[in-house]
C-alpha cells in the first residue's frame, strides 16, 4: 500500500459531505479587478521565511522581537503576569546535547500548510489564507483556546486583559486569541514583515516560496534547511538553516 | 391586526426620532465634507440601514482574502466620523458617550462589537 | 415484578429549602466569579498562554464525562434488558441531563467571549472535533429528552427500548468525542494517544455511576422512601468493576507511553518527579480515588454498608476530578518537545506553573451546584423517583 492515511485525512474524508454544504455559502465571490489589492489572494503564491541561525545574532533576534512589538502593539500588558503576557515571537537558545553547539533563533507562528490550529478551531476563526498565511479571525473567535492546545510551537497568545489604543491595522481585544500575522497588512502592500526588515543582514529572508526567481526559493534550493517538528508533516512556511 | 398597526407606527416613530437627532457628533472630517456640499455615501438611508452588512462583508473580504480597498473599511468610518476633543489634538473614541457610533446605537439599544478589538480613534499622524 | 409507581417528591420540608438555598449560594458565587473574570479578563485567573485550560475545564470535562456515564443505568435496563435497573431509568436520564447542563455551563462561561455563544452555534468547522462535540452535546439533550418522554408516557413505552439503544450509542460516541479532544492533539506528548477515547468512556462509567449512587441514596433517605439492598448492592458491585476498569486503562496508557522514548519525559514528569502532579497522581488519583474506594466496596468489613458506599462514591468523584486535573493541567505544564536531541537553554522549555484562583474554583463548583439543583427541582415537579425501591418491589423473587 503506497497510500497511508492519517487521522486528519480520515476526518476530512468522513466529513466531506457535511463540510461541502458549509463551503457552498462562502463560494460566492467572483469579482474581477485590476489592482492587486482589489483581488483576492490566490494559492499561486506561498509566503515564507528562511532564518539562518548561523548568521542571526542575538542582537538581531532582540531587534526582531522589538520590531514586532512596535508594529503590532503587543508587549505592554499592564495587568497580565508571567506566561499571561502576549508573546508573538520568542528568542530561543538551543544547545545540542551531544556536541554542545549553541544556536539562537526566533520562534513565531510557523504558518503551516496543514495548520493544527485551523483543524481544531470549532468556529473557523483560525484560518489560512490562500497564500499560506495563518490568521485568527477575531470576529469569529470565541476564546476557547483549543488552537493554543493544538499548536506545536505555542505560538499563540490569549489576550488576558482589556486593551485600548490598538494599532489601526492590528485589532486586538480581550478574550480572543492572536499570533504572528506575518505582517499580512504590509505583505499585501508589497512590503516585508517588520521582523524581517529589522535585520540588516540576509540572516532572515522573506518571499514567495513558489516563485523560482525569488531569493528565498533559490536559497532554499542551495542550502540545507529544516522545519521545526518536521515529524508532524505540517510543512511549515518558516524554515531554519544551521540548526 | 391591532398589533400590526401598533408595530408599524412604533417603527415609523423610531425612524422619525432617529432622523430628528442632531448631528453634533457627525465627526470632524464628515462635517467638513458635508459643509463643502459634497456627499461621501451615495445614500444616507442606505448606509444607515445597511452599514452592518457592508462592514461584515468587507471584513471577510479583507481578512480572509486580502482585499484592501477603502470602500466600507472600518478604518475609513473612524477616520471621518471621529471628533477632536476641545483644545486638544486627541480624538474622542467614536464609541464613547455622545459620539458618532454610540448616539444611534444607544438609542436602538444595539451593542457595537467592533471596538472590543478595533482602534476607536484615527491613527496617530492622521489628520 | 410488581408495578412500579413513580411519584414526585414533596419538596416542602425545611431540608429541601436549605438544600436549595445552599446550592443557590454556590450558583450565585459562580455567577459572581464569571462576572469578575469576564469583566477583568483572564489575567485574574491562574490560566496563562502555557496553561490555557485550567480549573474550569477540569470541572466541565468531569461533569460532561460523568453525564454520559450517568445514563448507563437506563441503558443497562433498556438495552441489556436488566429488569432490576428499570425503576432507576428515569432518574438516570435526569441525572445525565443535569450533569451535562452543569458541565456545559462551566465550559461556556469560561470562554474568552461567552457573549459570542451564538457564533459557536452557527459557525461550524467540521474538521474540528470540538465542533462535533457541540453537535453531540446538543443531540444528547434531544435524544435523552425523547428517551425520558418514551419512559414517562405509557403509550410510548414500547419505543423506549429503541430510543434507549439510540441514546446508548450516542453517549458512547459523545464520550469518545470528549476523549478525542485530547487524543487528537498530536503535538503534545501527554495527549497524543488513541487510548484517550476509550479511557474517557470507562472513566465516564465510574464517575457517572458514583454521582448517580449519591443522588439515589440521598433522595431516598431525605424523602424517607424505602431503598432495598438488592438495588444498592448491585450498583455497588458495578461501581467496583468500573473503578477497576479505569485503573486498568490508566495502567495501559502510562505503560504504552513509557515504551515510546519520545514520551518518556512527560511520563517521568507525571509518575516520578512532577512535584504536585506526581503527588496528585499517586496519592489523589490512584490511592484516594481508586484503591481506597475499591477496598471500601469489596472488603468484608465495609461491604454492604451504605455510609461506606457513599464515602467510596465521594472519593471516586474526588479522584476523578484529580485525574482530570493531572491529565489537563499536568499535560500542559510539561513543555512540548520542539528540538529532539537538543536542550532549550532559554525562551521555552520550563515547566509551566499554575495556581488556580478562587473564581475558577467557584465557577467549577457552580456547575456541580447547577446539576444538583436541577435534579432537586425536577424530581419535585415530575415523577422521576419510584415511591419504593424496597427489595420485594424491585425483585419479587427476593428472599427475605
Amino acid at each position: 500500500m503506497e497510500k497511508t492515511i492519517n487521522r486528519r485525512d480520515f476526518i476530512k474524508t468522513t466529513t466531506a459531505t457535511t463540510a461541502g454544504v458549509a463551503t457552498l455559502a462562502t463560494g460566492i465571490t467572483l469579482t474581477t479587478f485590476v489592482n492587486a489589492n482589489e483581488n483576492p489572494v490566490t494559492n499561486e503564491k506561498r509566503w515564507g521565511m528562511l532564518i539562518d541561525t548561523n548568521r542571526l545574532t542575538e542582537t538581531d533576534i532582540d531587534g526582531m522581537v522589538g520590531a514586532c512589538q512596535k508594529e503590532h502593539g503587543w508587549g505592554s500588558d499592564k495587568l497580565s503576569t508571567g506566561d499571561q503576557k502576549a508573546s508573538w515571537i520568542k528568542k530561543l537558545k538551543v544547545k545540542d546535547t551531544a556536541t554542545g553547539r549553541i544556536s539562537n533563533l526566533a520562534l513565531m507562528c510557523q504558518h503551516c500548510e496543514e495548520p493544527p490550529c485551523v483543524d481544531v478551531c470549532p468556529t473557523n476563526a483560525s484560518m489560512k489564507r490562500e497564500d499560506g498565511i495563518v490568521l485568527v479571525d477575531k470576529h469569529l473567535c470565541i476564546g476557547c483556546r483549543y488552537c493554543m492546545m493544538a499548536c506545536p510551537y505555542e505560538a499563540r497568545s490569549f489576550v488576558h486583559e482589556e486593551l485600548t489604543d490598538q494599532k489601526e491595522h492590528m485589532p486586538r481585544g480581550k478574550g480572543t486569541v492572536e499570533s504572528c500575522t506575518m505582517c499580512v497588512h504590509k505583505v499585501d502592500k508589497g512590503e516585508q514583515p517588520a521582523c524581517v526588515a529589522s535585520v540588516n543582514s540576509d540572516a532572515v529572508i522573506f518571499g514567495d516560496l513558489y516563485d523560482s526567481s525569488s531569493k528565498i526559493n533559490q536559497t532554499l534550493k542551495k542550502v540545507q534547511s529544516t522545519q521545526i517538528r518536521a515529524d508532524l508533516n505540517l510543512n511549515t512556511a518558516v524554515r531554519y538553516s544551521g540548526i | 391586526m391591532n398589533r400590526w398597526i401598533i408595530l408599524f407606527f412604533s417603527l415609523i416613530m423610531t425612524g422619525a426620532f432617529a432622523h430628528g437627532q442632531k448631528t453634533h457628533s457627525l465627526g470632524d472630517e464628515a462635517h467638513s465634507i458635508k459643509d463643502s456640499g459634497k456627499t461621501y455615501h451615495e445614500s444616507i438611508s442606505v448606509i444607515r440601514k445597511m452599514h452592518p452588512e457592508f462592514l461584515n462583508h468587507k471584513r471577510d473580504k479583507t481578512l480572509r482574502e486580502g482585499v484592501r480597498t477603502e470602500e466600507y473599511s472600518l478604518k475609513g468610518c473612524v477616520t471621518c466620523h471621529a471628533t477632536k476633543k476641545d483644545n486638544s489634538n486627541d480624538y474622542h473614541p467614536v464609541n464613547s458617550e455622545g459620539q458618532f457610533c454610540s448616539t444611534c446605537h444607544k438609542k436602538v439599544a444595539t451593542s457595537v462589537d467592533c471596538f472590543s478589538c478595533h482602534r476607536t480613534t484615527p491613527a496617530q499622524g492622521a489628520k | 415484578m410488581s408495578i412500579i409507581r413513580y411519584e414526585q417528591t414533596q419538596g416542602k420540608s425545611l431540608g429541601f429549602y436549605a438544600l436549595v438555598a445552599g446550592l443557590g449560594a454556590f450558583i450565585l458565587a459562580a455567577l459572581g466569579s464569571v462576572y469578575f473574570m469576564e469583566h477583568n479578563g483572564h489575567h485574574v485567573t491562574g490560566m496563562s498562554n502555557r496553561i490555557v485550560w485550567g480549573m474550569p475545564h477540569v470541572f466541565a470535562l468531569f461533569l460532561i464525562v460523568a453525564a454520559s456515564g450517568a445514563l448507563n443505568i437506563a441503558s443497562i435496563a433498556s438495552v441489556f434488558n436488566k429488569k432490576v435497573y428499570k425503576p432507576l431509568s428515569r432518574l438516570s436520564g435526569l441525572v445525565a441531563l443535569a450533569l451535562l447542563a452543569g458541565g456545559l455551563m462551566v465550559l461556556v462561561l469560561d470562554l474568552g467571549r461567552p457573549d459570542r455563544l451564538i457564533v459557536a452555534m452557527t459557525e461550524y468547522n467540521f474538521n474540528s472535533i470540538f465542533a462535533w462535540n457541540i453537535i453531540l452535546y446538543n443531540g444528547f439533550f434531544v435524544i435523552v429528552g425523547v428517551y425520558l418522554w418514551m419512559m414517562f408516557e405509557r403509550r410510548m413505552n414500547k419505543y423506549s427500548r429503541s430510543v434507549g439503544i439510540a441514546a446508548f450509542t450516542w453517549r458512547l460516541i459523545l464520550t469518545t468525542g470528549t476523549g478525542s479532544i485530547f487524543g487528537f492533539l498530536v503535538a503534545r506528548q501527554a495527549y497524543d494517544a488513541v487510548i484517550m477515547a476509550p479511557m474517557f468512556v470507562i472513566m465516564s462509567f465510574a464517575f457517572g455511576l458514583a454521582f448517580f449512587i449519591l443522588v439515589l441514596m440521598a433522595s431516598y433517605k431525605w424523602t424517607a422512601r424505602p431503598l432495598g439492598d438488592a438495588t444498592v448492592n448491585r450498583l455497588s458491585n458495578l461501581l467496583g468493576v468500573f473503578v477497576a476498569a479505569v485503573l486498568y486503562f490508566v495502567a495501559v496508557y502510562h505503560l504504552g507511553n513509557l515504551y515510546l522514548a519520545e514520551n518518556s519525559g512527560v511520563e517521568n514528569f507525571i509518575l516520578l518527579d512532577g512535584g504536585i502532579y506526581t503527588k496528585l497522581f499517586w496519592y489523589g488519583q490512584i490511592i484516594l480515588g481508586s484503591l481506597v474506594p475499591l477496598a471500601l466496596l469489596y472488603s468484608p468489613a465495609t461491604k454492604g454498608n451504605r455510609s461506606m458506599l457513599g464515602l467510596a462514591s465521594v472519593l471516586i468523584i474526588l479522584g476523578g476530578l484529580i485525574q482530570l486535573y493531572v491529565i489537563i493541567i499536568g499535560g500542559q505544564a510539561y513543555p512540548m518537545e520542539l528540538f529532539p536531541g537538543k536542550e532549550i537553554l532559554e525562551g521555552y522549555g520550563t515547566i509551566a506553573s499554575y495556581t488556580p484562583t478562587l473564581p475558577e474554583l467557584m465557577l467549577g463548583l457552580g456547575g456541580v451546584a447547577v446539576a444538583i439543583i436541577a435534579i432537586t427541582y425536577l424530581v419535585k415537579f415530575l415523577p422521576f423517583l419510584p415511591e419504593s425501591l424496597a427489595d420485594d418491589v424491585v425483585d419479587p423473587h427476593h428472599k427475605k
